[in-house]
């Protein structure tokens, strides 16, 4: 799979912009913010429709403009055409010139993997963004989840909305606790599944890029303990006290041992940096098994902060998606870019919001 | 940006109020309507109040009339013990379309959503409770939608209304999940009325 065409339109720093890109490796070069980063923004954006600076369209249209566009070709199993428009008044969103009625149909033209630095999140931050990690990767995997969770997260909204009232109404909560119940066994259960696989994946990437060093362990830990619905009834006191649903897949957690200890607590910085790009390693590599075609891979200046050691240990997997006609965009400045690379590599000078080939 | 009359300015801002009519919508529908044939805007306007004052809800079964009772509680060709209970007046018509149903109707007026303050007292509820025992209603088909909110509903009625000899069904299984009655074509309805569940 790979991004061939990209379209930009009042994006960003990118008032227009028109590029095609092969399949395989390309580097993106430029000082600081001339656009690297805006443009693994894009991809990232056709393949999710979201931002991973985790904001809102309205910072990405171009200063003093109304709306941004973004459109691009992606060539897979076929071939297909995307186009999004984004301004405060209007949206639309279209696949092969066809209205997108259900994002299921549109989720999937594009997969990717960013890779930045705020991915040491996945170790250091909240297990939310550990669940959301696993949420992630279920949505691009599992047709429904996505769904699953919308409905999950709305039953949760209304049972603690029903649970912070003065006088608790009974039978209502039990209406939603039903839901709750319904859409979050498949959760967890799905999510039970995923940690097992997932897990030896991430272990292989670690020992790559560490070079042997520590042995990496992920273990779903959840909140629930035999059963839902009974261990939901059971927390009913203390539910009440605290006004809120205090198990369910919302307070599950993903541990992350490095040799038997919590990564998180006893990990040095640099064990955490090479376990959250472990982490996106895995999930490439979980997506290429399922889908038979590795994900576009967006890297977001991360080889800088690697030593040579380690940047050794990713390029195989650098290779491999070169191999399967996969593609690789990589952000770098020119002092810091992994010269090792070697020669397949396609070179690209962002300055000022352009792009031109080396 | 050049300033509009005010009266125009007036107008976008009371079409923009309504449902499904964005901005960029009012503004061409009002500028279609300042320059339009004064008689034709004079028809849309005694149209517009006419409809509003004449259409009122059916004091029995909350569905949209112009006397109360309506024609479907008073049509004495319909089965009268049987009551079909929809979320809002337009289901009442998604539900007639698909010509399966020959019972009667109880509009909910809503579902249960906390996170829009609607309780169950909100709803038409004992109203629907009172017409088990007067009309001596046998079997009440629930239709609501299979989101969320609609199947929470559905299940909270269900253990509600449940009474000796009173049979509840409900249709949504044969619904995509997560969508209401509006979103169903005929085939489907019908299909799921036909084919509609115990509880
Ligand atoms: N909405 C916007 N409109 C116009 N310009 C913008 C907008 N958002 C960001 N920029 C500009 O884009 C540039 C930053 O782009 P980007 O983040 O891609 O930089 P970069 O090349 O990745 O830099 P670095 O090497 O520092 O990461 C900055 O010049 C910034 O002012
Ligand atoms: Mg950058
Ligand atoms: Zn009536």
């Amino acid at each position: 799979m790979h991004l061939a065409h990209l379209r930009l339109r009042d994006f960003r720093n990118y008032a227009r912009l028109d590029v095609d890109f092969a399949p395989g490796f390309h580097l993106l070069l430029g000082d600081n913010a001339q656009g690297k980063t805006n443009i693994l923004e894009a991809a990232y954006l056709v393949a999710t429709l979201r931002s991973f600076r985790g904001i809102g369209g309205a910072h990405m249209v171009r200063h003093g403009q109304k709306g941004y566009f973004v459109g691009s070709q992606v060539v897979g199993q076929g071939e297909h055409e995307t186009k999004m428009y984004w301004s405060a008044r209007e949206r639309s969103l279209s696949l092969d010139n066809q209205p997108v009625r259900k994002l299921t149909d549109y989720l999937g033209v594009l997969r990717t993997v960013v890779f930045c630095s705020e991915d040491t999140l996945l170790v250091k931050g909240p297990g939310r963004a550990r669940r959301r990690f696993l949420d992630l990767l279920l949505s691009q995997t599992h047709p429904t989840y996505l769904s699953l969770l919308q409905r999950y997260a709305l039953a949760l909204r209304s049972r603690n909305a029903l649970l912070k009232r003065p006088l608790v109404d009974a039978a209502a909560l039990e209406s939603f606790s039903r839901e709750l119940i319904s859409a979050g066994e498949v959760i967890m259960r799905l999510r039970h599944e995923l940690v097992p696989k997932f897990s030896p994946l991430a272990r292989l990437a670690y020992r790559r890029i560490s070079n042997d060093a520590e042995d990496l362990r992920l273990d779903y830990l959840s909140s629930v303990k035999h059963d839902f619905a009974v261990d939901l009834a059971q927390s009913q006191a203390r539910e009440r006290t605290y006004r809120s649903t205090l198990i369910g897949p919302h307070r599950d957690e993903v541990q992350m041992l490095l040799n038997d200890r919590p990564a998180g607590q006893f990990g040095s910085e640099g064990q955490k940096r090479t376990l959250a790009i472990a982490l996106k390693v895995a999930q490439a590599e979980y997506l290429t098994g399922l889908h038979g075609s590795p994900p576009v891979l967006l890297m977001d200046d991360i080889m800088g902060e690697l030593d040579l050691k380690r940047r050794t240990g990713l390029l195989p997997l650098l290779e491999r998606a070169h191999v399967a006609r996969g593609q690789v965009f990589m952000t770098a400045t020119e002092a810091n870019w992994p010269k090792e690379l070697g020669r397949d590599v396609q070179r690209w000078i962002v300055k000022g919001g352009t792009l031109a080939s080396l | 940006m050049p300033l509009l009359p005010e009266h125009i300015s007036a107008l976008i801002g009371a079409l923009s109020k309504l449902p499904g009519v964005g901005p960029r919508s009012a503004e061409r529908i009002a500028l279609h309507l300042v320059q339009a044939d004064p008689a034709a805007v004079q028809h849309l306007a005694t149209a517009l109040v006419d409809a509003r004052e004449r259409v009122r809800l059916c004091d029995t079964c909350g569905a949209l009339t112009e006397k109360s009772p309506c024609g479907i509680c008073t049509d004495s060709r319909r089965d009268a013990f049987l009551i079909c209970l929809v979320e809002r007046p337009v289901d009442i018509l998604s539900v007639e379309k698909s010509a399966t149903f020959r019972g009667k109707y109880h509009v909910l007026g809503g579902k249960i959503s906390p996170l829009n303050g609607v309780e169950p007292d909100d709803l038409r509820i004992a109203a629907l409770e009172r017409r088990i025992p007067d009309e001596h209603i046998k079997e009440i088909v629930i239709a609501l939608g299979t989101d969320v909110e609609g199947d929470a509903t559905s299940f909270y009625l269900a253990k509600r209304l449940a009474r000796e000899g009173l049979r509840l069904t409900r249709i949504a299984h044969g619904l995509p999940a997560g969508t209401g009655l509006e979103f169903a074509d005929e085939v489907t309805l019908s299909r799921a009325l036909e084919g509609r569940r115990e509880f």
